[in-house]
């Protein structure tokens, strides 16, 4: 069981606890934020984390004390984790205010400045939203409100394309966003692959594949984000490490023989501790 | 593919002339290019907590945050407008 569903789930899926969506959630942060975070913890966790992963180029010496710290950091403020769609979908029921955003991961590594409904890639829940839509200027040019229906439309439409659902806590256990990410735009993957930095833990679910199904057509190796699915040339099928699996379920809905499963992490006893 | 930060890979000397290179969201160019995705973008002015103008010289600053990826394709060195970025290997592969 994740450590999350331990403390802030009873013992169930943490991100299904509406708990962790309520306004109180919002207002605790607040007291949180201990003196050395200042005004804007999840702005200075960032900070901390940057400043680790250009350690590993500037000063590799320093970087495992680094990583350490931005691991801490991360875990409390600003920490993620893999949803599959219909978790998602799961979430946007229980969250209130729903508001579409550009994504600031993409500004950071792309310089993609999403200002439309079209392309926005980030979703922002809960009270949090009516300040963003308050002052615009201030937050990254405001949000875009839409309805429960309309989400679920939007986490369809960038799963299709092949995104990761992900969501993020601002202090957590508040869970205040949910994006789509992909490699290497999004950096919380990107620092999880490249760096060791657990900012973005694996989803509840692993992918299977059915030998018997597969017809070993690869559709699916192009779309897995965190290259765990190969091309296994001999047998001619699809293979998972389930290792690398984070459980996006990406995998899944491309297939068209339908022989991708995804199962429970807690049934398989060796993955069962692997977040 | 597990995660190893004693990885003995050559690290490049990479730095970005921000007197040079004064826009780089209008720009983007590196940001947009680069196959590892080695820059990172900073946003450096904010007056009362709000991001400035987009073209404002100085008001973005990008820096080689993921430099440990960079291969040496010196992509971002033939596309710069400005010959802001410098990339060296401890080899003497200058500019």
């Amino acid at each position: 069981m994740c450590q999350y569903c331990m403390t802030h789930g009873y013992g169930k899926t943490w991100y299904k606890n509406a708990m962790n969506y309520a306004r109180q959630m919002y207002k605790l942060k607040k007291g949180k934020s201990s003196k050395d975070l200042g005004r804007d913890p999840e702005g200075a966790a960032a900070l901390i984390i940057a400043e680790a992963v250009e350690a590993r180029g500037l000063k590799p010496e320093e970087f495992p004390r680094l990583r350490h710290m931005a691991n801490k950091v991360a875990q409390e403020m600003v920490v993620g984790q893999v949803v599959t769609l219909e978790d998602a979908m799961t979430m946007v029921e229980l969250a209130s205010p729903i508001a579409l955003m550009g994504c600031i991961c993409r500004k950071i590594t792309r310089g993609r400045l999403e200002d439309n409904e079209d392309s926005y890639t980030c979703m922002g829940l809960g009270i949090g939203m009516f300040k963003w839509d308050r002052w615009p200027e201030r937050y990254k040019g405001g949000v875009h409100f839409v309805t429960v229906e309309e989400a679920k439309q939007w986490l369809t439409k960038w799963h299709k394309k092949g995104m990761v659902a992900s969501l993020m806590t601002h202090g957590t256990p508040y869970i205040g966003g949910l994006c789509m990410c992909d490699y290497p735009d999004c950096l919380a993957i990107r620092y999880r692959l490249d760096y060791g930095i657990n900012q973005l833990i694996k989803g509840e679910f692993v992918a299977i594949v059915d030998y018997d199904k597969c017809t070993g057509c690869g559709t699916c190796v192009e779309r897995c984000q965190f290259g765990a699915i190969k091309f296994e040339v001999t047998i001619e099928k699809t293979n998972i490490d389930q290792f690398r699996c984070f459980g996006c379920g990406v995998c899944q809905t491309t297939c068209p023989a339908d022989a991708i499963t995804m199962v429970d992490r807690k049934t398989l006893p060796g993955l069962k501790e692997v977040w | 593919m597990a995660f190893d930060w004693e990885d003995p890979r050559p690290i490049p000397k990479m730095e970005v002339d921000h007197q040079k290179c004064t826009v780089p969201l209008t720009c983007k160019k590196c940001l947009e290019l680069c196959p590892q995705a080695v820059f990172a973008l900073n946003t450096i002015k904010y007056v009362k907590y709000v991001e400035n103008d987009i073209n404002e010289p100085g008001a973005y600053k990008v820096t080689p945050r993921h430099r440990d990826k960079c291969t040496g394709c010196m992509e971002c060195v033939k596309a710069c407008p400005n010959d802001a970025i410098t990339v060296q290997f401890e080899e003497g592969v200058a500019k």
